[in-house]
């Protein structure tokens, strides 16, 4: 095997181990699709004209959930000299972490968009389309939570300064995901072009936010 | 925090970094592994040599003692094949299959050292390797130590305690007014 694909087994095994893996997200998501009727009330037209952006945003929250405690553990353990000295380097240790992290946290997130889009009145097709569109910007929204996690790794009240950090960096991929869903449903054509968008940001997020991540950690080291 | 500090470490060869906390012997030896930038100086070690064992002993307490150690091996280039023999060597045999956050501090330091054994690398950078260990765990980590050596490589260890290492340059890190630089053996 080789040292990434031994980083990214580990790291899933780590990220299932402990009541981990995808539990506290998929509550945290379902608690937020659960409750958001009661605010928004019982008409049923209205229910399903808020489904994509309510399920979108619920998955958002998903995202933020547990990105404090993706890398502070490797912070105070020592973990993260390790990989800096490591033949692989921390940026690429740090993107298979994330990858293999996200993978065991956030597999849920397309499904319950699906049976959310279903229990707000989307119908199939459009159900289909949005739990697509989250699967597209999930990774994206992940790793952008994710770069928002080193960033605060290691101090007070990080959980308020991820969601400040990563929220307004993860609002496009939260639109072009509603977005497909929404076009979807009223027959606009549109949501191919809004799927690509969800796809695009993820694949920059996944560019991007590893080197950024790798930076703030190593200048915590520092 | 360090002035005016020079050294020159040849294969082959422990040197012991001896001060008090506070006196720098931890920046220094994570400048040395290229963790930490030095404000002036230059050190010419590169890190992809470096073995390194903080003050913390990187475990997951969901890991077990050999799926650590294996990866960690795995991940450095490290041979395998003698995971067995030097987790013998370092009493871990009988812990193979615990996991990591069922181990006492000494237990879990040794685990540490283990890694560092399996690494593949020459140039081990020791922080306070001693501090939770028995007598009989630091007379293995001695061994271990002179078993690097005689194979051309160097370990440098931060401690502020004496280490008891026969053979050991010791590196004086006190205040200048009491500094020496003794050899022990």
């Amino acid at each position: 095997m080789s040292a990434l694909g031994a980083i990214f087994t580990r790291e899933l095994r780590l990220a299932f181990a402990g009541g981990g893996g995808p539990a506290g997200p998929a509550a945290f998501n379902l608690a937020a699709l659960a409750l958001a009727p009661l605010a928004i009330g019982p008409d049923a037209d209205t229910l399903q004209a808020a489904g994509p952006g309510v399920i979108a945003f619920a998955a958002l929250l998903a995202t933020l959930q547990p990105a404090e405690r993706i890398f502070s553990e490797d912070a105070s353990d020592g973990t993260l000299e390790l990989y800096a000295l490591s033949p692989v380097g921390l940026a690429l240790s740090l993107f298979m972490k994330t990858l293999a992290f996200i993978l065991a946290v956030f597999w849920t997130t397309p499904l319950l968009a699906f049976i959310g889009g279903l229990a707000y009145g989307m119908d199939v097709g459009s159900a289909f389309v949005l739990a697509l569109g989250l699967a597209f910007a999930a990774p994206g929204l992940a790793f952008i939570a994710a770069f928002a996690g080193a960033l605060a790794a290691g101090l007070k009240r990080a959980g308020l300064l991820i969601a400040l950090i990563a929220a307004p960096l993860q609002v496009p991929l939260l639109v072009f995901a509603a977005g497909a869903g929404r076009a979807a449903m009223d027959g606009t054509g549109l949501e191919g072009p809004n799927l690509m968008m969800a796809l695009a940001g993820s694949l920059a997020a996944l560019a991007l936010a590893p080197f950024g991540a790798a930076a703030a950690l190593k200048a915590r080291l520092e | 925090m360090l002035t005016g500090f020079s050294l020159n470490v040849e294969p082959g060869e422990a040197l012991v970094l001896l001060g008090p906390n506070g006196s720098g012997k931890t920046t220094l030896l994570r400048a040395m592994g290229g963790l930490v930038r030095p404000v002036a100086g230059e050190i010419s070690l590169d890190p992809q040599s470096v073995a390194f064992l903080g003050h913390a002993d990187a475990l997951k307490p969901s890991e077990t003692v050999e799926q650590s150690l294996a990866f960690w091996a795995r991940l450095y280039g490290g041979d395998l094949e003698t995971l067995d023999q030097v987790m013998t060597e370092m009493a871990l045999a009988h812990l193979a299959r615990r996991t990591c956050g069922t181990l006492s501090a000494g237990q879990k330091r040794r685990t540490a050292l283990a890694r560092i054994a399996l690494s593949n690398r020459s140039v081990w950078l020791l922080d306070e390797p001693a501090a939770p260990l028995d007598a009989r765990s630091r007379e293995r980590l001695a061994r271990l130590v002179r078993q690097h050596c005689a194979a051309g490589g160097i370990v440098i260890a931060a401690t502020h305690v004496d280490l008891g290492w026969a053979g050991a340059r010791v590196e004086d890190l006190r205040p200048a007014p009491t500094k020496t630089a003794a050899g022990v053996g």
